[in-house]
């Protein structure tokens, strides 16, 4: 952006959010390399736009609820992990919104995405200048190393193309953001979402033209495609988001466990049961899809 | 200084592309640099003006083109290069122009290179050799890392302009004599050089344009370097007792949308293949530098360098901000 193009925006954002709102937004820390963005893109100014137009699908669409804010720290490194779901990465953005409206102070999350993004035209832009990154190990390591907090959802793409009727369990996690909890002494904050896997139920996914196309899976949804984009829209499905108690890996195994892929393979699976008896618990407790 | 406080000794410096725009403003820093004692200029052009007023117990320059092996060699045995003590070689004949590709230019770009390097290696008694790589090496693509360290995976596709090929030849045959013990070599790699009549991919781009043409749907994220900063890592690479791959970068940050504002041109933002056809044709009619062709990743995905050992190794941090005339 231009800087008369940030002033306007600001202004907006001023407009939209009202002066006490956006005081709150203006704490979103960012390291500023001097023109407005970090080395991953990302934009201040960009990221509280986006936060303004999210915040009235998190209020009025998914009428998100959220609970264990605690769990996560006020400032220091820490990786959220939780469950993915829901064809589009709803519950990604709205975890986002939930950080900036409920931490204190706000925190920014740094969401880790598929480095297919990063061919989509317009897209990667957007989640560049919202503050996502690409999945790759150098990037992982900077914002561990810049104190940020980052969320990954370890199922990949598997989690978000998974069919109806396997919703809410929990494919094999990949174990990357174990070994860097480990080699950077980070806590790891399980994550519950009840919700995204409702929003949009793949029927069936084919696996062959998806290749030819470069995207990781071609859904067919009750909507999608028959309705054009259109059919992407989600269900007004009600979002539950948990955070569950901060597991400290590296207190009880030390820098060097990352070296041992057994063990490393062994506590992913640990912090992957978690947060699948805290979907099952969630589950358990809501009393609709919708409400 | 060295370490025990004794003064160390002067740095006599062969300079190679000397009459390039890096190679001249390097002669000029080196020539007026005190800890340099003498220098030697060559080119395969004659001796340019700017060179006659220097004086020639310091300076002299030698019209020699590193592609004959005879010339040179000769040139290693003659008293000018005897009397010169040459410890250090500064090589920066290289050439960057899209336009100028073919045989001829590879020869240059990567015989040369070899020649000249084995030629270090064979006399004995040069113990630093410098070259100046690029970015361009690496391979671009949507896993990468936001940042690129000096161990990335380089660019060896079949398919990639014959100028990335000649850098990554020319790089791979530096890099191949790392481990000899009589020679230090030194690999710099910057970042876009933008800079007055400088040949970069980014420089081609941004200078003198009002309208400035980029993919429609990305706008990476880049960080080129200043043209003096370029000067001052390869006079820091001459000084410094260090050797290996050294990736150098710039100061200022940003998606290349910035850059074409800060260059004071508009931007349009079309299809890759539209782009495609019209940058083809500006550079048929003569009105641009830049070709897309050459490396058409960049357009897309981001190319930064991480310079983490520039700085705790060769001890190097940019210094000038980019601005546009």
């Amino acid at each position: 952006m231009s800087p008369r193009t940030r002033e306007q925006v600001v202004r907006l954002c001023k407009l939209l959010a009202g002066p006490e709102e956006y005081r709150w937004l203006d704490r979103i820390g960012v390291r500023d390399l001097g023109l407005g963005y970090d080395r991953f893109g990302f934009e201040k100014e960009s990221a509280a736009l986006a936060y303004l137009f999210l915040r009235l699908v998190y209020k009025h669409w998914f009428r998100v609820e959220s609970e264990g804010h605690h769990n996560i720290p006020r400032v220091g490194r820490c990786i959220l992990v939780g469950n993915h779901g829901g064809l589009l990465p709803w519950d990604a953005s709205m975890m986002c919104v939930d950080a900036l409206c409920r931490l204190h102070p706000p925190r920014m999350v740094r969401a880790i995405v598929d480095h297919f993004v990063a061919t989509l035209p317009f897209l990667n832009v957007i989640f560049a200048r919202c503050g996502q990154v690409i999945g790759a190990r150098q990037n992982f390591r900077e914002l561990l190393q810049g104190e940020e907090l980052i969320l990954v959802f370890p199922e990949g793409t598997k989690g978000i193309g998974k069919p109806y009727w396997d919703r809410y369990r929990l494919r094999p996690f990949r174990v990357g953001f174990v070994e860097m909890a480990l080699q950077y002494k980070s806590p790891i904050v399980p994550v519950s979402f009840i919700g995204p896997d409702d929003q949009a139920p793949i029927v069936v996914s084919f696996d062959g033209v998806s290749q030819s196309l470069g995207v990781p899976f071609v859904p067919v949804t009750p909507t999608f495609p028959w309705l054009g984009l259109a059919g992407l829209l989600p269900y007004p499905v009600k979002y539950r988001i948990q955070y569950g108690e901060p597991i400290h890996f590296y207190r009880e195994y030390g820098k060097d466990a990352a070296l041992d892929p057994r063990l490393v393979e062994e506590l992913a699976s640990r912090v992957r049961e978690k947060v699948q008896d805290m979907v099952d618990a969630g589950l358990k407790r809501r009393t609709g899809v919708f409400v | 200084m060295g370490a025990n406080g004794e003064r160390e000794p002067k740095k006599n410096v062969l300079l190679t592309g000397a009459t390039g725009t890096i190679g001249r403003q390097v002669a000029q820093t080196l020539y007026h640099d005190p800890n340099v004692g003498r220098l030697v200029c060559v080119a395969r052009d004659s001796e340019p003006y700017y060179f006659h007023d220097y004086d020639r117990i310091r300076f002299q320059f030698k019209q020699l083109d590193i592609l004959k092996a005879r010339e040179l060699h000769n040139f290693v045995l003659s008293a000018l290069f005897r009397e010169a003590s040459i410890d250090t070689v500064v090589h920066l004949a290289f050439v960057n122009r899209p336009r100028d590709q073919g045989l001829a230019t590879h020869t240059l770009n990567v015989e040369g290179t070899k020649n000249l390097l084995y030629k270090c290696i064979e006399i004995g008694h040069i113990r630093k050799f410098v070259f100046q790589s690029s970015d361009a090496v690496y391979k671009l693509r949507p896993s990468n890392p936001a940042l690129l360290d000096e161990e990335a995976d380089l660019n060896f596709d079949h398919d990639a302009s014959q100028y990335v090929k000649d850098r990554v030849d020319a790089d791979m045959i530096c890099r191949s004599q790392l481990l000899n013990p009589g020679v230090r070599i030194i690999i710099l790699r910057p970042s876009s050089i933008i800079g007055r009549n400088v040949h970069s991919r980014w420089n081609a781009l941004l200078e003198n344009h009002r309208l400035i043409f980029k993919v429609l749907g990305f706008d990476p994220m880049i960080c080129p370097i200043h043209a003096n900063d370029v000067i001052r890592a390869i006079q820091h690479a001459v000084h410094r007792d260090v050797q290996g791959v050294f990736n150098i970068t710039g100061l200022d940050w940003a998606p290349l949308s910035t850059f074409i504002r800060l260059a004071g041109a508009n931007r349009l933002s079309l299809p890759a293949l539209a782009l495609r056809a019209v940058n083809g044709l500006q550079q048929a009619l003569r009105l641009t530098q830049y070709d897309y062709d050459d490396q058409p990743e960049a357009m897309r995905h981001a190319c930064l360098l991480d310079t983490t050992r520039a700085r705790d190794v060769l001890g190097f941090t940019p210094q000038y901000h980019i601005k546009f005339a």
